[in-house]
């Protein structure tokens, strides 16, 4: 994060200067400005601002009437705000497994549908979007909507369409450990559907048609001005951020030993953006400690998956329920891919962690 | 002479000071509930007069939250002021619960005379609004509450440093909610709001909702939502707040001045000032006749006049299944139309003040 900004702040600075000056704090131009550029981006007609992925989730589910009682269908390994969204509505969230890419099982999905299903929520975790062909074709055989969550996934694609293209509506984070990223909580949403995006705008501020005309109950999610200043600013690097990260995974796939690491190769009709990049090993907490005492730090994405967390205790799921999600929870472990690592660091833990199993430092 | 209503292009025309902790906090990347956060939620704390302030996402979460973590739920019913915002309405109707209101007095607050009768056995909160930056009168609303045992969620967006015998807004219920919008008493460059308490139990909870239910970086007890006041507007924050007091005082000697003026006047009344309140001027508004040509003539005079709100909250579109009509609440009709709002910020100069005054004394000569 630092490096960024030692990076950007000369060209930031006079920028934020300048929008500050005129007092220009909620709406404006420089929101317009973003929505319209992240809409080519994602190649949608339309992208609504908002004030965090969390967000965009819950108001893309209420826009499609998602309520008290309603199913909403989703895998266990996401982080929790995919599933607080669909929980705060009053609905049920339903899991279903994933592949071992850590992605939804689209041949899972047809058994969770039931008549109470109202939505499909995917997640493309990683950044790596999830088999929408076939998730598509059950949703559309079935007429349920599908909402993508491409927190992780701004710029990936999936045979040329960009994620939050496919679904009825995509919801995107630009928090600031996101590849597009803000100063702050920042995210949106993308749809073609025009009603769709006006109705968001509406609910994000207020439910204010005017000034003075309350049409329907909204909530304050706004993206600050300041943010999507920032985000734009961002946007102009994002290819270059991807495309780094991309190199940095390269140099991971060439070098990690398949025998001892399992890992998702990308596939010839998708393009992969690594928000994070994830290897799935045996002795993984002892790894991971190896690591940092090489001075390398690395983290879980997730865990503990939702299904276990004591917040969704409620759903009276038990261990088993998703052996693939929880199988995972304790094999994955997340290793540094960002845009200010050199190609030499990667090439270092690569090494380190071929070194690790190749020695047998597990014992 | 202009009189601009929005005053922030010259709140922060004389703050390199501020910049200056910008950059060095932007390069800290300590973005989401970092440090200056924290330190941000101390002194508003110490400000208002409580053990605990939470920094959220916005006022409207600010109330959100609060009424959640007292567990509010689908089909409760909460109990607010006809005459609010918007927002107040939005954070009950987003939990699923029936908002009840009830009509406002001359204060433009909650007339506590009329709650007990609206009180059923569903209420689960009530939400008194301390609306334009004056107080509910809480004295008479605290008995009632405990007498029932019903929450008392305060919105005191508008009312920072407002308060009643002393006591300040935020400190009488269970919570106080606070918005900290460029529009506010103590304001940030985005939507922001504080929850205040002193309940250790209350504030636990509200750290968790805030933030996705997470009690560490792995373990969610419950769910939760992404409203987290972002830790670069606390940096703002910190740097306004010590300009907190003079802004209230700053206002309420404008005000003052305004109110021995335009009293002087025939056709404006001003509301009553009881001397046991300290009133804030979020809003400064009085009562005018032929207020439609009085607004039309301050505007045409270059005075940014307006209305708070020319359509009482409880006849909106959005909220038409309740089935209210005009009438419903007399006294916030009435309101709708004589009231007007005049600037009375704290950059105003005072021939500015004066300017106003005399617009005003112009129109009803003739």
């Amino acid at each position: 994060m630092s490096s960024q900004w030692d990076e950007e702040r000369e060209k930031l600075l006079p920028i934020i200067d300048k929008v500050f000056s005129r007092g220009n704090f909620v709406g404006g131009e420089e929101i317009l400005d973003f929505e319209k550029k992240v809409s080519l981006i994602c190649g949608v007609k339309y992208a609504v601002a908002l004030n965090s992925g969390t967000d965009a989730l819950t108001l893309a589910l209420k826009l499609l009437d998602v309520g008290v009682g309603d199913e909403v269908i989703t895998p266990p390994n996401s982080f929790i705000a995919s599933t607080a969204a669909i929980a705060h509505l009053g609905a049920k969230p339903v899991f279903v497994d994933v592949l071992d890419d850590q992605n939804m099982d689209p041949t899972k999905i047809k058994s969770a549908i039931t008549k109470n299903t109202k939505a499909i929520m995917p997640v493309h975790l990683t950044g790596r979007m999830c088999e929408m062909d076939e998730i598509m074709e059950i949703a559309k055989q079935h007429s349920i909507p599908v909402v993508e969550d491409s927190a992780q996934s701004i710029g990936s694609q999936y045979k040329n369409r960009p994620s939050g293209s496919i679904g009825e509506i995509g919801c995107f984070s630009a928090h600031p450990l996101k590849n597009l990223n803000a100063f702050g909580d920042a995210g949106f949403l993308t749809t073609d559907v025009k009603e769709i995006a006006e109705k968001a705008k509406l609910l994000s501020n207020h439910g204010l048609k005017t000034r003075d005309v309350v049409e329907s109950f909204g909530v304050v999610s706004r993206m600050d001005t300041i943010q999507a200043v920032i985000l734009n600013h961002h946007l102009e690097n994002l290819e270059s951020v991807i495309s780094k990260r991309r190199i940095n995974a390269s140099i991971y796939f060439e070098i990690l030993n398949p025998r001892f690491v399992a890992f998702s190769k990308s596939r010839t009709y998708a393009l992969d953006t690594f928000h994070t990049f994830v290897i799935q090993v045996d002795h993984r907490d002892a790894l991971k400690d190896f690591l940092s005492s090489q001075g390398i730090g690395t983290s879980i994405h997730y865990p503990i998956p939702i299904h276990m967390q004591p917040a969704a205790s409620y759903l009276n799921f038990s261990e088993g329920s998703f052996p693939i999600t929880e199988e995972q929870s304790k094999r994955i472990l997340t290793l540094p891919v960002n845009q200010y690592i050199s190609e030499e660091q990667i090439s270092v833990i690569a090494k380190k962690v071929n070194y690790f199993f190749e020695e047998g430092i597990h014992g | 002479m202009k009189v601009r209503y929005s005053y922030l292009p010259q709140q922060f025309e004389d703050a390199d000071d501020l910049w200056e902790e910008l950059k060095e906090f932007v390069k800290t990347g300590d973005f989401t509930l970092g440090e200056p956060l924290k330190e941000f939620e101390r002194k508003f704390a110490q400000l208002i007069g409580t053990k605990y302030a939470i920094g959220v996402n916005s006022g409207t979460d600010a109330i959100k939250l609060s009424l959640k973590a007292k567990g509010v739920t689908v089909g409760d019913e909460v109990i607010t002021a006809a005459n609010t915002f918007v927002a107040t309405v939005g954070a009950i109707s987003e939990l699923g619960a029936k908002p009840v209101f009830i009509d406002c007095d001359d204060t433009f607050c909650m007339n506590t005379d009329l709650l007990e009768e609206a009180i059923t056995d569903k209420t689960k909160a009530i939400v008194p609004v301390h609306f334009t930056g004056y107080m509910t009168d809480m004295r008479k609303l605290m008995p009632i509450a405990e007498k029932f045992n019903i929450s008392v969620v305060e919105d005191a967006c508008q009312s920072i440093l407002g308060s009643l015998e002393g006591k300040n807004a935020g400190t009488w219920g269970n919570a106080g909610a606070f918005s900290l919008h460029p529009l506010k008493n103590l304001n940030v460059w985005s939507d922001g709001g504080l929850i205040v308490t002193n309940e250790s139990d209350l504030a636990n909870e509200l750290y968790l909702l805030r933030n996705h239910g997470l009690v560490d970086r792995d373990t969610v007890s419950i769910m939760g939502y992404n409203s987290r006041l972002d830790t670069l507007q606390a940096v703002v924050g910190n740097w306004l707040i010590p300009q907190t007091h003079s802004i209230a005082n700053k206002r309420i000697e404008n005000a003052a001045h305004l109110d021995k003026h335009l009293s002087e006047i025939d056709g404006i009344t001003i509301p009553p000032r009881p001397k046991d309140y300290k009133i804030v001027y979020h809003l400064y508004i009085v009562f005018a006749e032929e207020r439609d040509a009085l607004l039309e003539h301050c505007i045409k005079e270059g005075i940014e006049a307006k209305v708070h709100y020319p359509i009482p909250i409880y006849r909106q579109e959005a909220l038409a299944n309740l089935g209210h009509k005009e009438g419903d609440f007399p006294v916030s009709d009435a309101h709708t139309s004589k009231i007007i709002t005049f600037p009375c910020d704290q950059h105003l100069e005072e021939e500015q003040l004066d300017h106003i005054i005399k617009t005003v004394k112009d129109f009803y000569s003739h």
